[in-house]
């Protein structure tokens, strides 16, 4: 057994970086934890945590085939777990992929040169978790963010849920957007609660989360989003869909945002083979132009509310307009 | 004895195994291990046996093994249980 520790002073970052750099991999801050061993005064082996995910995992070439690696994703799983992490991501190459599932990691999903695995059994928490919601037939998806509920949405979950047997409706879990997660979720629920075969459900850390799909939080139409746009799409593809019967994904098309457009032209690509179609649903149009929660955050920013109904239900409205709702987009009060 | 907070014992190196345990209102136990399918119930049976013992009747109880044998699985679990019991 080695000693696993901290890496905090300014030597430890210094041989932390060359040892990573030395492996083909990037050192990346930020990160909540770093630990290393050390032998003789050298750093040997290296690891990082940030949120769920483990992440610049090292061993020097001379140290390996012992039992270094384990020891260090042992320590960032340990202290990741008191810091309320239950389940753990690590993105690795295809070939690597076995000596994390020897540590008890089970494949997530695998692509060309990356591979997604997750240790403590979260997927399959998160499916059980759901399990009373699964309906037999031939079922259809919409993902959304909802940020916040439109006419849109609305339009798009109403026309997809009239062309099959139940829609299920995933919320994005990540808390990344102006409306948090519970706001998104209520203002959806409110907006499509009389149409009966909706089911709302969240997206959980496996589909356009900050570890499937970082990039679609950061909006720069970064190439190497993707690769992350196919992991995404073949994980809900591959172990999501088939739980819920989802032989259709909806979507709308995409006019104005580079992300979500790309990530719609992925979708026509991944998904069909998968034995997944996918249908894309024109945009709603309000005053000329395709209504989108963008537009709507813009008015709210500028405190013209009058354009905002012409693009909201009358739930998400009220929601908007309710004390809750101002104290979220009137930040630091007028403008 | 009850389990009162989140805690974690055990490594993930072989011949041992990784222990979690939270509170809950019901017991559950999951078992993932290199091993499950020719030892997933003789694990199960030691882990039910030492939770009799110690009386433990709620708690998420989560368990990764890479191939521990018997007594390693107890002193993993005993010493998970007496971090998570006591106040």
């Amino acid at each position: 057994m080695h000693m696993v520790t901290s890496l905090l002073s300014t030597d430890d970052l210094l041989q932390a970086r060359a040892l990573v750099e030395a492996s083909g991999l990037h050192f990346e801050p930020p990160y909540d934890d770093l630990v290393g061993i050390f032998q003789a005064g050298r750093l040997v082996a290296v690891g990082a945590r940030q949120g769920r995910v483990l992440k610049m995992l090292v061993v020097a070439p001379a140290h390996q085939g012992g039992t270094l690696l384990d020891e260090v994703v042992t320590e960032l799983v340990g202290r990741g777990f008191q810091a309320g992490v239950g389940s753990f991501f690590v993105f690795t190459s295809p070939a690597q992929a076995t000596s994390f599932e020897a540590l008890n990691f089970s494949l997530l999903v695998s692509s060309g040169k990356t591979a997604l695995l997750e240790y403590g059994d979260g997927l399959r928490r998160y499916l059980a978790r759901h399990q009373r919601q699964v309906v037999p037939g031939v079922n259809g998806a919409v993902v959304a963010n909802c940020n916040p509920f439109t006419l849109g949405h609305r339009y798009l979950v109403e026309r997809a849920a009239s062309s099959v047997d139940h829609l299920y409706l995933f919320i994005v879990r990540e808390e990344r957007s102006l409306f948090p997660f519970d706001a998104r979720f209520r203002m959806a629920s409110e907006g499509t609660c009389d149409l009966k075969n909706v089911t709302l459900l969240d997206t959980s850390s496996y589909a356009i989360s900050s570890i499937t799909f970082p990039t679609y939080f950061l909006k720069n139409g970064d190439p190497g989003g993707a690769i992350q746009m196919e992991l995404d799409l073949l994980l809900f593809a591959t172990r999501i869909a088939p739980h819920f019967h989802i032989k259709k994904r909806f979507i709308g098309s995409e006019p104005l945002c580079r992300t979500t457009a790309d990530y719609n032209a992925a979708m026509h690509g991944i998904l069909p083979p998968q034995g997944i179609e996918v249908q894309e649903i024109e945009r709603k149009s309000a005053i000329g132009s395709a209504i989108s929660a963008s537009r709507v955050r813009e008015l709210l920013a500028h405190g013209q509310l009058e354009g905002i109904a012409e693009l909201v239900p009358v739930s998400t409205l009220d929601f908007l307009l309710s004390s809750e709702g101002i104290k979220i987009w009137d930040k630091g009060g007028v403008k | 004895m009850k389990i009162v907070k989140k805690v974690q014992a055990g490594t993930m190196q072989s011949s041992d195994l990784m222990v979690f345990l939270e509170p809950a209102e019901i017991l559950t136990v999951t078992i993932e291990s290199t091993v499950l399918k020719q030892f997933g119930e003789l694990i199960r049976s030691k882990v039910d046996q030492v939770l009799a013992l110690h009386g433990i009747e709620a708690g998420e109880v989560r368990i990764t093994d890479r191939g521990a044998l018997d007594y390693a699985i107890e002193a993993r679990l005993e010493t998970a249980i007496l971090r998570a019991t006591e106040g």
